[in-house]
């Protein structure tokens, strides 16, 4: 794949200890590119998320990030922190990850901007605190999803989709190169959604390269570029015109009744949109 | 007595000096890695460290007189803070499991004690300390102790804090979690130690409990909890060293020094917490809202998800 | 009856009564609140002795006033359960040590509160005791079904239109009720240990609530009887030996099974701890 890909895979695989994961990756994202990734629910999405994080094992093939490279190898797991087996992972200083949820103490007394500053811990390391380029970047990332008023209010007091946009503030705050979005769209309202679409645009054109899991098909045709299919193994990626046909999502959703509509996967049992 | 005695006067005796100076140096640090032990919710843990500490002060003060108690302590506490951090963190053992293993720690140090020869009164000393009688070559190794559980602290205060947060988001942020429960457990068994000497081994969980839940009922600000801890501890030291003063040189009720600092503590956080429900109230009425207790935990969103 | 043979069958009542409602305390998950009243009562403890009434009865009435002060703290935002028992447990733990110290002379030694006293068992201890298993039964068996459905599906037991409150102040009282009655055999800061280890190692070794409610008893009954035996023949006091023997079940039945499934590596698993035990 190309040399300034931000992402690549090679044949590459990660296992739980449990022995269930996503296995036969082989895909890049470009620097701009925005990526979605699709399938079942429990079928390997969030390992692959995570996989990336250093959270799961890479038991099988490479996975090169920037410029660090990963083997797998038959180890399994690896210790308290996952890291891949040979000690590598991805700089985790450059990839913002926003999660499907988040348990929280709505009383904490912590404040969005706070919240976000964590986004800067990576950079950070144990000793040094927050300065002036810490205090910029969280300011622009708040302005980059809209929630630069709500700075200094505590954060249990947001509303769902304001801590959402406020969790992708932190992963934003870390400047990274890539983006990982583990079903964003589940769950939120149209101007939400507008709004996150907006987002994920405005960072393809700044540069960042956008993982993003999700049921919402016309979110893949709008902002995404290619289509990465998912069950298990990677059933499929190419550019959405092609790679987004019915028979490849019928293939990968394995035996059970699928229909595109216009707007979205209708998969009976699933959350669609 | 006068009040001005109690508070300042006293103070120009050696021992009262002495006892001051270790009290506010091991409530201020207490107070401020209390702080983290309450956004962790750690209160538990903490109560588990007090009990596991006793065995070692036991087996110390057996095995090497007065000055074996510290060192005795310091083994105990820094082995139960592995072994919980692990236990935690391995889900093997339920909160019931890990009481009576505590529980069971506690014992062994009860026959190690009852062996002595003043069951009666080497049991009174670990159990509520002795902060009037300290010797002065232990204030030293004292300080140095709770030192060593601030630095912990300090140098990992903001991780700790992502941690207390957001456990799931510090962990994709690539920060250990095991690394970070051991490091503010090791600080809490320190303090411990050097508390168990004070105001005992089991009454040091107030110092690590009421100042940080003073803080957070006073303030909402973050990193105000930690001065606000600090100087609670400090005042409330202060006070409960010239409140025994006064007690036993003044009225003749001769009050042991370590539980009495204790009641002040805790007198003094029933204080602030009416405090803070009267001017609730007064604000809920000026602005006409119905009261009602909020809820404790929030997600996100509302589909959930297994670990990874 | 020898005092021997008292101590023995004050062993079996209450090391029965703290394995039967301990069931509940370990179910519920309310360890943390256990512990702050075995300590919290201690100053009822003490002024029941210096009164010369049954230690239990002071101990009792402290319990009342612990357990308004730990829900109402609890309830409070930004303090929570956690929060309300430590400032009981070491509140009450100062103020017993502090009427301990002044009151001029005290029929009983502090030690025997703290660590227990069942060669000195009254027939009274035994009796009260034995009043709360038969309570307890009681209620359980009325209340059983109930107990376990908000245990295990709080919202569900709230959306099919019950109210938690009763269940919970049902639970709160036994639990009172029961670390009263353990405090002539192992004292204050060792009760926990007879209320939570029959309880939890019965629940590794059974795979139903009812088996647990048979199990546990029987276990802490054990517990109590062995401990004595063991307290005469090793000279050792019978408080701490009650609850090593208690501990030694626990870790019997832990390691007979999870030796094998040790996990070795940190799971995502939390504590269990009381702060998720919101009282409604």
């Amino acid at each position: 794949m190309s040399a300034t890909a931000v992402l690549t895979f090679e044949g590459a695989a990660f296992t739980h200890p449990g022995g269930d994961g996503v296995s036969d990756l082989d895909f890049a994202i470009a620097p701009g590119e925005a990526v979605a990734l699709i399938g079942p629910n429990g079928a390997g999405k969030s390992t692959l998320l995570r996989g990336v994080l250093g959270l799961v094992p890479l038991t099988r093939g490479r996975m090169t990030f920037g410029r660090r490279v990963a083997a797998g190898t038959e180890a399994g797991a690896t210790g308290a922190t996952g890291a891949a087996a040979d000690g590598t992972h991805a700089d985790r200083g450059m990839v913002g990850f926003l999660p499907q949820t988040m348990e929280f103490d709505v009383d904490f007394p912590i404040s969005l901007e706070q919240v976000v500053m964590q986004g800067r811990y990576r950079r950070l390391g144990l000793l040094r605190w927050p300065g002036r380029a810490d205090r910029a970047a969280v300011r622009h990332a708040l302005e980059t999803v809209g929630l630069t008023e709500f700075a200094a209010k505590r954060f249990g007091s947001l509303s769902g989709g304001q801590r959402q946009r406020g969790l992708l503030a932190r992963a934003l705050a870390a400047d990274p190169s890539l983006l990982l979005l583990d079903e964003p769209f589940n769950g939120l309202d149209q101007p939400n959604r507008d709004a996150l679409v907006a987002t994920l645009r405005r960072l393809k054109a700044e540069g960042v390269a956008v993982l993003v899991s999700t049921h919402d098909l016309e979110l893949a045709r709008e902002v995404c570029d290619r289509v990465l299919l998912v069950n298990g193994r990677q059933t499929a990626f190419g550019p959405v015109s092609d790679a987004l046909t019915l028979s490849n999502v019928q293939r990968c959703f394995e035996g059970v009744e699928v229909e595109i509509d216009e707007h979205t996967l209708v998969v009976p049992g699933h959350e669609g949109h | 007595m006068s009040p001005a005695d109690a508070l300042f006067g006293a103070f120009s005796l050696p021992f009262m000096w002495r006892a001051l100076v270790v009290m506010l140096v091991l409530s201020v640090i207490a107070g401020v890695v209390g702080v983290l032990v309450n956004l962790r919710s750690l209160e538990f843990i903490t109560d588990g460290l007090t009990h596991a500490v006793f065995p070692g002060l036991a087996v110390g003060l057996a095995v090497g007189g007065a000055s074996g108690v510290l060192p005795g302590a310091a083994v105990a506490a820094l082995i139960g803070a592995v072994l919980l951090t692990w236990l935690m963190r391995s889900g093997i053992a339920s909160d019931a499991g890990i009481a009576v293993v505590l529980t069971a720690a506690f014992s062994v140090g009860v026959i190690v004690v009852s062996k002595s020869d003043d069951y009666a009164g080497a049991l009174e000393t670990l159990l509520f300390g002795r902060v009037l009688t300290i010797p002065p070559s232990d204030v030293v190794p004292l300080v140095v102790v709770s030192a060593i559980a601030l630095l912990l602290v300090a140098l990992t205060a903001k991780q700790q804090v992502f941690r207390a947060f957001d456990a799931a988001g510090s962990r994709a942020a690539g920060n250990s979690a095991f690394a970070l429960d051991l490091t503010l457990n090791v600080a809490v068994a320190l303090v411990v130690v050097a508390g168990a000497s004070t105001v005992g081994s089991l009454l040091v969980l107030a110092l690590l409990v009421v100042p940080g839940a003073v803080a957070r009922l006073l303030t909402g600000r973050l990193w105000l909890l930690f001065p606000l801890a600090g100087v609670f501890a400090a005042l409330a030291s202060w006070f409960g060293l010239a409140a025994g003063f006064a007690a036993s040189v003044g009225a003749g009720i001769d009050l042991p020094a370590g539980s009495t600092i204790v009641a002040v503590f805790v007198v003094a956080y029933g204080v602030v917490l009416v405090g803070r429900l009267i001017r609730d109230a007064a604000v809920r009425r000026a602005q006409g809202r119905p009261t009602a207790p909020g809820e404790a935990k929030s997600s996100v969103a509302a589909s959930g998800e297994g670990a990874a | 009856m020898t005092y021997f043979e008292r101590a023995m069958l004050a062993a079996i009542v209450i090391g029965a009564v703290g394995g039967f409602v301990g069931c509940l305390v370990v179910l519920r998950r309310r360890t943390f609140f256990a512990q702050a009243l075995t300590h919290g009562t201690y100053p009822g403890a003490v002024a029941a002795a210096a009164l010369g009434v049954s230690v239990p009865l002071g101990a009792a009435a402290a319990s009342v006033v612990l357990v308004l002060v730990m829900t109402g703290i609890a309830r409070v935002r930004n303090q929570g359960a956690q929060v309300a028992a430590g400032i009981v447990l070491t509140g009450g733990f100062a103020a017993g040590a502090i009427l301990a110290a002044i009151v001029p002379s005290l029929p009983v030694q502090p030690e025997s509160l703290l660590v227990g006293s069942i060669l000195t068992v009254t027939d009274g201890d035994i009796l009260l005791a034995a009043l709360v298993g038969v309570v307890a039964l009681l209620l359980v068996v009325l209340f059983g079904r109930s107990i376990v459905f908000s245990t295990f599906d709080q919202a569900g037991f709230r959306a099919a239109g019950y109210r938690e409150w009763p269940i919970e102040l049902l639970v709160l009282g036994l639990t009172a009720a029961t670390v009263v009655s353990a405090l002539p055999a192992v004292g204050a800061i060792l009760a926990i240990a007879l209320i939570a280890a029959p309880a939890a190692a019965a629940r590794i070794v059974t795979s139903t609530y009812r088996g647990m409610l048979v199990v546990a008893p029987v276990i802490g009954a054990a517990s109590g009887v062995l401990g004595v035996l063991a307290s005469r023949a090793f000279a050792i006091a019978a408080g701490p030996a009650i609850v090593l023997t208690a501990t030694a079940f626990l870790v019997i039945a832990l390691g007979g099974s999870k030796l094998r499934a040790l996990p070795w590596r940190a799971s995502a698993i939390p504590v269990e701890t009381a702060e998720d035990a919101r009282i409604a």
